[in-house]
């Protein structure tokens, strides 16, 4: 009996929301668009940190970078010698990487210098190559903004200024694959020996050191056995850029959300608002429905039910809409303000997930403070004296 | 002799008790009503004449005395309790009839059964009923808002009976119509009279007063029934 009577109270609400669809209507659209921007927020960072992730799977397990004063300075490359002597250290290989900046474009390109067949994993950076090969002397792979940016139509040539403003000609040997953007996309991939020409480092030098190990779960130990072996380098390993990253990410997101809940706390206040200025007619309405035998209990829960079909088709709408924003738009909204400082922005294939917890954090954001508002203040309308209607 | 349906005995109503701006509604009102009557109750604005039929419409108690509707006793009767005895004694006619103008016909007379839990169909059969015994079944679909004042009067006396309530009141249910809309507003009564149903009118007017199925007139004046 009690199923049946919230069944016709439900049945209430939907012919009361329809009676007053031009305000249900407003209140839903204000709603859903709030619920858009934070769930926007939400799967755009997670769907960043999940490309973040996915891609540093191939980024080597332990950099290492020569220290001084604090800053980072040119590594020898003579300094593997003395790595060789810890156990469980698969691979060492001297890499260049460094930022140039195209002044004509106003953009910086990564430039990443290594030779891939010393490397271990030269096999999955051929692997991320979309066309072409594996650069040799005087080649380079291009990240697809990069290319965009360097390339002429019918010439794969291109050229870049070295320090004493002299040029240095590369062909375009590829591109890399638009699923690695994210690290990619404003990249030059070169041969090592091209890139301390390009930067017009001295012979031997380098920017770091990239470690493989045997065992993975070495790898903190192995770390700290560099770190010890050679006290003036730094040591990275693949797991703190990821945390790096998330941080990142998720600081952006963080700063933004806060924007964000200022709007919801605004709008709670005008479903308060609204909620609780009672027309003429509303007010009518529940004298009436109290008179001829409706319980102050039904009333409000007349009210709850309204306020939560509102609140649910807003979330339902507003998540959905978030959704084909981040999966299908690629979050074009927030992607400035997410992805970073680069002029150059990677154009991601963002795949949304949805995670129950991160939907029920939304969804208690957003639905139980809207309930709340309205809730609360049907309160002071549900006891309306019912003999108002007599008068 | 037939117990009394409706009995008062030194009822008191006094509004914002204690207060400034105290009202004293009704002083010592006795009254008893047996089932099966037409009574109607009569006094000028102001005379307690609204708030005596709250207190019979079992909408609240009375601030003292002993007031005793269909056998239960209102002092001290808790709100919800109040309610639900006003839902399944009183089928109440109003004086602008208050049918939701939003709502269907249909809508509008099966409201009183929602909180009860009655299923869709069971309450469109009762209703159907009625509406073909009110004539006015060809208007259960449409919104309130687009029917004649006639049929809006007839929903409203549909929706007061709706759920079979013992007593019916109208508070002056024919000041805003014509002679024959309320010729046939008290046939209908007259009807329910028959149907054994108990029926309190407040009206000024003669069609009421002096209708032959009005058994007893009741003149309120500044809170007491006034004997002529």
């Amino acid at each position: 009996m009690s199923f049946e009577k919230q069944l016709n109270i439900i049945d209430y609400s939907l012919s009361s929301i329809w009676r007053r669809r031009v305000k249900s209507m407003g209140v839903m659209v204000v709603f859903a668009a709030v619920i858009f921007l934070l769930a926007s927020f939400q799967m755009t960072t997670k769907a960043l940190t999940n490309v973040a992730r996915d891609t540093l799977v191939s980024a080597p397990e332990i950099t290492v970078q020569k220290m001084r004063a604090g800053r980072q300075e040119s590594i020898p490359v003579a300094y593997q010698t003395e790595l060789v002597s810890i156990r469980g250290i698969k691979t060492i290989t001297p890499r260049i990487w460094g930022y140039y900046f195209h002044e004509t474009k106003g953009a910086n390109l990564t430039i990443l210098g290594l030779d891939p067949q010393s490397m271990p994993f030269g096999q999955d950076l051929g692997q991320a190559i979309d066309s072409g090969r594996l650069p040799n002397e005087h080649e380079a792979v291009l990240g697809q903004g990069a290319y965009a940016y360097l390339s002429s139509p019918g010439s794969a040539m291109f050229s870049l200024f070295r320090p004493d403003l002299t040029l240095k000609a590369l062909t375009v040997s590829g591109t890399f694959k638009a699923s690695t953007d994210l690290l990619t996309y404003d990249t030059l991939f070169m041969s090592l020996a091209d890139a301390q020409d390009l930067f017009l480092m001295p012979e031997g030098m380098v920017t770091d050191l990239c470690v493989t190990v045997a065992n993975p779960t070495e790898v903190p130990t192995i770390s700290k056995k560099i770190a010890a072996l050679l006290p003036d380098t730094r040591v990275v390993t693949r797991q703190q850029i990821q945390k790096t990253y998330q941080a990142v990410f998720g600081w952006r997101s963080g700063f933004a959300s806060i924007c964000l809940l200022t709007a919801l706390a605004s709008f709670i206040i005008f479903a308060w608002d609204k909620a609780s200025g009672l027309t003429p007619e509303e007010k009518k309405e529940i004298s009436i429905l109290k008179i001829i035998g409706w319980q102050t209990s039904d009333v409000l829960a007349l009210r709850f039910w309204e306020g939560l079909i509102v609140s649910t088709v807003s979330f339902l709408v507003g998540y959905t809409l978030a959704y084909v924003h981040v999966a299908f738009f690629e979050a074009g909204l927030f992607r400035p303000i997410l992805i970073g400082w680069s002029v150059l922005h990677p154009a991601l294939r963002l795949l949304p997930t949805i995670d129950l917890g991160e939907t029920l954090l939304v969804l208690c954001l957003t639905v139980v403070p809207y309930l709340a508002a309205t809730v609360i203040p049907a309160w002071r309308s549900a006891i309306i004296p019912a003999d108002s209607a007599l008068n | 002799m037939t117990a009394p349906l409706i009995e008062l005995e030194k009822v008191c109503k006094t509004y914002n008790q204690g207060q400034l701006n105290e009202v004293k509604a009704l002083h010592d009102v006795s009254l008893a009503i047996e089932p099966g009557v037409m009574v109607c109750l009569q006094g000028a604005s102001g005379s307690g004449k609204s708030t005596l039929l709250s207190i019979i419409g079992c909408v609240f108690p009375p601030t003292s005395g002993r007031a005793a509707i269909a056998g239960k006793q209102l002092a001290r009767m808790p709100d919800r309790f109040l309610t639900i005895h006003r839902r399944n004694t009183i089928g109440f006619i109003f004086q602008h009839f208050n049918i939701l103008p939003g709502l269907t016909v249909l809508e509008n007379i099966t409201l009183p059964l929602m909180p009860l839990g009655i299923a869709p169909r069971a309450r469109k059969e009762r209703a159907e009923r009625l509406m073909g015994m009110l004539s006015i079944s060809h208007r259960a679909n449409f919104p309130a808002r687009q029917i004649s004042g006639g049929e809006l009067q007839r929903v409203a006396i549909a929706r007061a009976l709706i759920n079979d309530p013992p007593i019916i009141l109208a508070d002056e249910p024919t000041a805003h119509l014509d002679h024959t809309l309320s010729l046939a507003f008290m046939e209908i009564m007259q009807e329910l009279q028959r149907a054994g149903k108990t029926i309190i009118l407040t009206s000024h007017d003669a069609l009421i007063t002096q209708h032959p199925a009005v058994e007893r007139i009741i003149a309120i004046q500044d809170g007491e029934i006034h004997v002529p």
